[in-house]
């Protein structure tokens, strides 16, 4: 976790995986706490769930108490769980409420249903760049959907998809996740321009440099079995900061 | 009659997010092309390919079997516009206020519902189509129903999640109990009784002969993880197959 006493806190690390036949939508999901304000940028997949709330719960967190939920754009990965803040407002583009209502024209990242889903909440569409509070600001970043938005928290940046991962930034152009959209390309070139730190959609937070350094480890653990009357099988993959040899593997 | 694996349900669990992959059927009968469950969204390509390789665009399935209300069944519903979606009424009603800590059936579900041909399964066994007979599997979710097919050389159990793995029929106890544990138990003890060919909501399709599951299809998943910005990545499997080449990931 990010030591500093940014008021970022990262709940889920997004991941850049990529797979055969599945697409794994690893994405960021972070906690802005202000003097004033409770708030939450993006929600992540379905399948994040039950994990979102064990975190809030160890963090002491009533979802109840969250007052807005920042809504970076409508993919399946990011808006599943907007609907967990009861007292929350939903904030998200103009045009990307639109496009999450015009269910004829979606791609392969947004169901059908997302418009009428986020329709039950209490939304806030807005357009420009408003501040939500002293030191947090919309900033506006088309192309991985009509309405991509990131929140800037003093210099620091929650960039969801229009920087998907630190190797978008490294290239300078969208690898990851690549959009049709032409205004891609100069939304990550804006994100890279405005912040010192950046939180990915799908990676870890990284310091935008050069050099581009990351401020987090991970590890993530997958469990399954091939054999029912067998033990599970395990698989750790991770980065972990260099440690001695010493003391491995009993640390 | 026919019924073919979509795709494979898959018994894995991760730290950081639940994988809700499950057995997606296709069923072929009296005319009807039937889908059993639509799965999690993330598999939405797969299943796309997996019926093109049937021979078959999202608008040739005509019915779907939809065994409860989680996420995990339902995200892909949207493919199938035009279907008939048969799914239990104590499902459907249920789902209109489902209970706060109920985090498998999302709160939109009836969302996700609206403007479709909805057919409402009662809670009594029936037989919808020729050879094709409903049963009652509550426990797992508030009113699972699974069907017992009749494929000429087996009795096929299509259980869903209240078999959610071989695991549980080698256990004895439902694993993932997740509404009603003592009903999931009897449901469990029901399903297995049921027939000789098993289709579990997460695992692959198996036979037991004395006690002693015979898997019938394999899986394969590979992912890749980057370490990034300097682009490398490493690529992971998981399998059961036993010859699987390591240079291909």
């Amino acid at each position: 976790m990010n030591t500093t006493s940014s008021p970022i806190t990262v709940l889920f690390a997004g991941l850049p995986v990529s797979s055969d036949n599945f697409l794994p939508g690893i994405s960021t999901v972070a906690l802005v706490q202000t003097n004033a304000r409770l708030m939450i940028f993006d929600t992540g997949p379905y399948a994040y769930r039950p994990i979102l709330q064990g975190r809030l719960r160890k963090l002491g967190i009533d979802p109840g108490k969250v007052d807005t939920v920042i809504l970076s754009h409508v993919h399946w990965d990011t808006a599943a769980n907007a609907d967990l803040f009861p007292n929350a407002t939903v904030v998200l583009h103009e045009k990307e409420l639109a496009y999450a209502d015009a269910s004829d024209s979606h791609d392969d990242e947004t169901p059908a249903y997302v418009g009428r889903a986020l329709r039950r909440l209490k939304l806030k569409p807005l357009s420009g760049e408003p501040e939500l509070c002293s030191g947090v600001r919309v900033i506006e970043l088309p192309g991985h959907t009509p309405g991509s938005i990131g929140l800037m928290v003093g210099n620091e940046l929650l960039a969801g998809d229009a920087l998907s991962c630190a190797m978008n930034a490294a290239a300078g152009e969208v690898r990851y996740l690549p959009s049709k959209n032409s205004s891609a390309c100069g939304s990550l070139q804006k994100a890279l321009a405005s912040a010192s730190v950046i939180y990915p959609g799908h990676d870890r937070p990284f310091r935008v440099g050069p050099p581009i350094t990351y401020l987090e480890d991970y590890a993530i653990r997958i469990r399954f079995f091939t054999d029912p009357t067998g033990p599970d099988e395990e698989i750790r993959v991770g980065s972990f900061a260099a440690k001695s040899f010493a003391s491995w593997p009993t640390d | 009659m026919k019924i073919d694996l979509l795709i494979p349900g898959l018994p894995a669990k991760a730290d950081h997010f639940l994988f809700g992959i499950c057995s997606l059927l296709l069923i072929r009968t009296a005319g009807r092309t039937i889908l059993f469950d639509t799965g999690p969204f993330r598999i939405r390509q797969t299943l796309i390919r997996a019926l093109k390789e049937l021979g078959l665009a999202p608008a040739g399935v005509d019915t779907i079997f939809l065994t409860h209300l989680h996420w995990d069944h339902v995200e892909n519903l949207d493919l199938f516009p035009h279907a008939e979606v048969l799914t239990p009424r104590t499902e459907f009603e249920y789902a209109a206020a489902p209970r706060p800590n109920d985090w498998g059936t999302p709160p939109y579900v009836r969302e996700i519902l609206r403007d479709m041909h909805v057919t409402l399964l009662p809670d009594q066994e029936q037989e919808i189509f020729p050879g094709v007979k409903t049963l009652l599997l509550p426990g797992h979710s508030v009113g699972l129903q699974g069907l017992v097919i009749d494929t000429g050389d087996a009795c096929a159990v299509l259980a869903s999640d209240a078999l959610w793995s071989a695991r549980d029929a080698t256990r004895g106890v439902p694993d993932v109990a997740f509404f009603d544990p003592a009903k999931a138990q009897s449901s469990l003890d029901k399903a297995l009784a049921a027939g000789d060919l098993f289709y579990p909501g997460h695992d692959r399709p198996f036979r037991l002969k004395n006690g002693v599951v015979q898997y019938l299809t394999q899986y394969r998943y590979e992912l890749s993880f980057p370490f990034q910005p300097l682009g490398q990545s490493f690529g992971l499997g998981i399998s059961t197959e036993r010859n699987m080449s390591v240079e291909n990931l």
